[in-house]
């Protein structure tokens, strides 16, 4: 979990994104290394959501550059779907395909791309599904999993494709209280196994317990960053000082 | 009544024939136009959208009537008089015709709103996999859509099936037109127009009957 390995995983460098004439990242520029997970904190409006979407390109850019595995994703001929194939997102809502089962949902992708023959992705999703405790769920429909369990699901199906970087955006937001820790326990497990992780969340709890780097966003920028140690022991920043007097 | 049916009995079951065959190939272009225009109208594409919505605002502001009269004579005399080239159409084509453009525009708007109540999730979550636009449509959104959009293209089926008497005034022997001239034959409207109706009734019926099965079937199958 250290920055030993300075290898750089995604480069982004004055990113800019406007919605119509209203300018939600004024010029964000920052490397994630790999291995490292960063933790995006920030008021509501603040950009990080829409930050995080740029990174596979969900958001297409308004301008900067960004680099993802030694690839330029802001570069208007570069095959985004490959670049996707190793970027897993974990969204707000869990987006779980709700026309397929559990299982299917982590099979879908591996195979319909190809990476894997069905039986391969079969064996995969079960282990997969074992890894974050629904193996009893395989045959189970979205709409019949609570929360917890659905986030669980999605995170799953993000793996099926054998990411190497994943995006959370806020991952617990949309959960009921008492099954956040389940989801927040299958993230720290990631982050354990060496996975790039990129996580816009509100949960302060979780950035000081997990986090390589926290990344404090306001108005649409970086306002601080640093150890977890660094963001909450000690902020430089007023936006910082007042924002964590509020969540914390 | 009964002399009606003894005598013209078989020549108003073929025109109940008529009218289903005429129906079924409407409904068949129908549905490949609507899903054109319907797929055109959700696409990122300006110009898609704008044609998407030209063609279904031009076809639902015009009666179905008028359409028909358009195909059948305005079409054919235009290519005489202004290309020198002979067109006939006979009133299964021109019936077709009319039909898969009234119902296909109708359908390409079920068709959006099916996609459009599909949660944007679906396919953002499809596409963060790597999925392909298209692949994303066709393996996770468009098999919610269709869940929603199956009572509303059922209604069309039936609205489009009744609308083939229309058709009548171009002279194809669907229905109505066949019973018009058993009326002329008979001067019995009231047992004539009674007889067409029921027929009208039944088949429509056992036709909304059977998609209320599949439609149940159909959410039965997923979860």
């Amino acid at each position: 979990m250290t920055n030993s390995n300075q290898n750089v995983k995604i480069h982004v460098s004055d990113l800019k994104k406007k919605f119509g004439t209203l300018e939600v990242l004024k010029g964000v520029s920052v490397d994630i290394y790999e291995g490292e997970v960063v933790v995006v904190i920030g008021p509501s409006g603040s950009g990080k959501s829409t930050f995080l979407r740029c990174l596979n390109r969900l958001e297409d850019l308004t301008s900067g550059q960004i680099v993802v595995d030694g690839i330029d994703i802001s570069h208007k001929g570069t095959n985004i779907n490959k670049m996707r194939e190793r970027v897993g997102m974990v969204f707000q809502h869990f987006n779980l395909f709700n026309n397929l089962n559990v299982v299917k949902n982590l099979m879908l992708a591996p195979v319909d791309l190809k990476k894997s023959t069905k039986a391969k992705a079969y064996e995969e999703a079960k282990k997969l599904l074992k890894r974050v405790g629904l193996e009893d769920k395989e045959t189970a429909y979205p709409s019949q999993l609570s929360g917890g369990q659905k986030q669980r699901v999605a995170i799953a199906r993000s793996l099926a494709m054998q990411p190497d970087i994943m995006l959370f955006d806020e991952p617990t937001s949309a959960l009921d209280p008492e099954m956040v820790g389940e989801v927040l326990a299958v993230m720290k497990e990631l982050a354990l196994g060496g996975m790039t992780m990129v996580v816009v969340t509100h949960e302060m709890g979780f950035a000081k317990d997990v986090a390589d780097r926290v990344i404090f966003m306001a108005d649409g920028m970086i306002v601080e960053q640093g150890t977890p140690d660094e963001v909450f022991g000690n902020p430089q920043n007023e936006r910082t000082k007042d924002f964590l007097r509020c969540v914390l | 009544m009964i002399r009606i049916i003894t005598e013209y009995g078989e020549l108003l079951l073929r025109a109940m024939g008529q009218t289903l065959l005429l129906a079924l190939c409407g409904l068949f272009f129908a549905c490949i136009l609507g899903l054109i225009f319907g797929l055109m109208s959700v696409l990122k594409n300006k110009a898609c959208n704008i044609i998407a919505q030209i063609f279904v605002d031009v076809i639902r502001g015009v009666p179905m009537i008028v359409l028909a009269f358009f195909v059948f004579f305005g079409v054919p005399y235009a290519f005489k008089t202004f290309f020198h080239f002979q067109v006939i159409l006979d009133g299964l084509t021109a019936g077709t015709i009319c039909l898969a453009l009234n119902c296909g525009a109708y359908m390409s708007e079920i068709i959006r709103a099916g996609i459009q109540s599909v949660d944007r999730g679906q396919m953002e979550a499809s596409r963060s996999l790597g999925l392909p636009y298209w692949r994303a449509m066709q393996r996770v959104v468009l098999p919610q859509a269709i869940k929603t959009m199956i009572p509303s293209i059922i209604n069309q089926f039936i609205i489009t099936l009744k609308d083939t008497s229309i058709l009548s005034v171009i002279g194809f022997p669907e229905l109505v037109n066949s019973a018009k001239n058993v009326q002329a034959n008979t001067f019995m409207s009231f047992q004539t127009w009674t007889i067409v109706g029921i027929m009208y009734l039944v088949v429509i019926t056992i036709l909304s009957r059977i998609a209320k099965l599949l439609e149940r079937r159909l959410n039965n199958d997923k979860q």
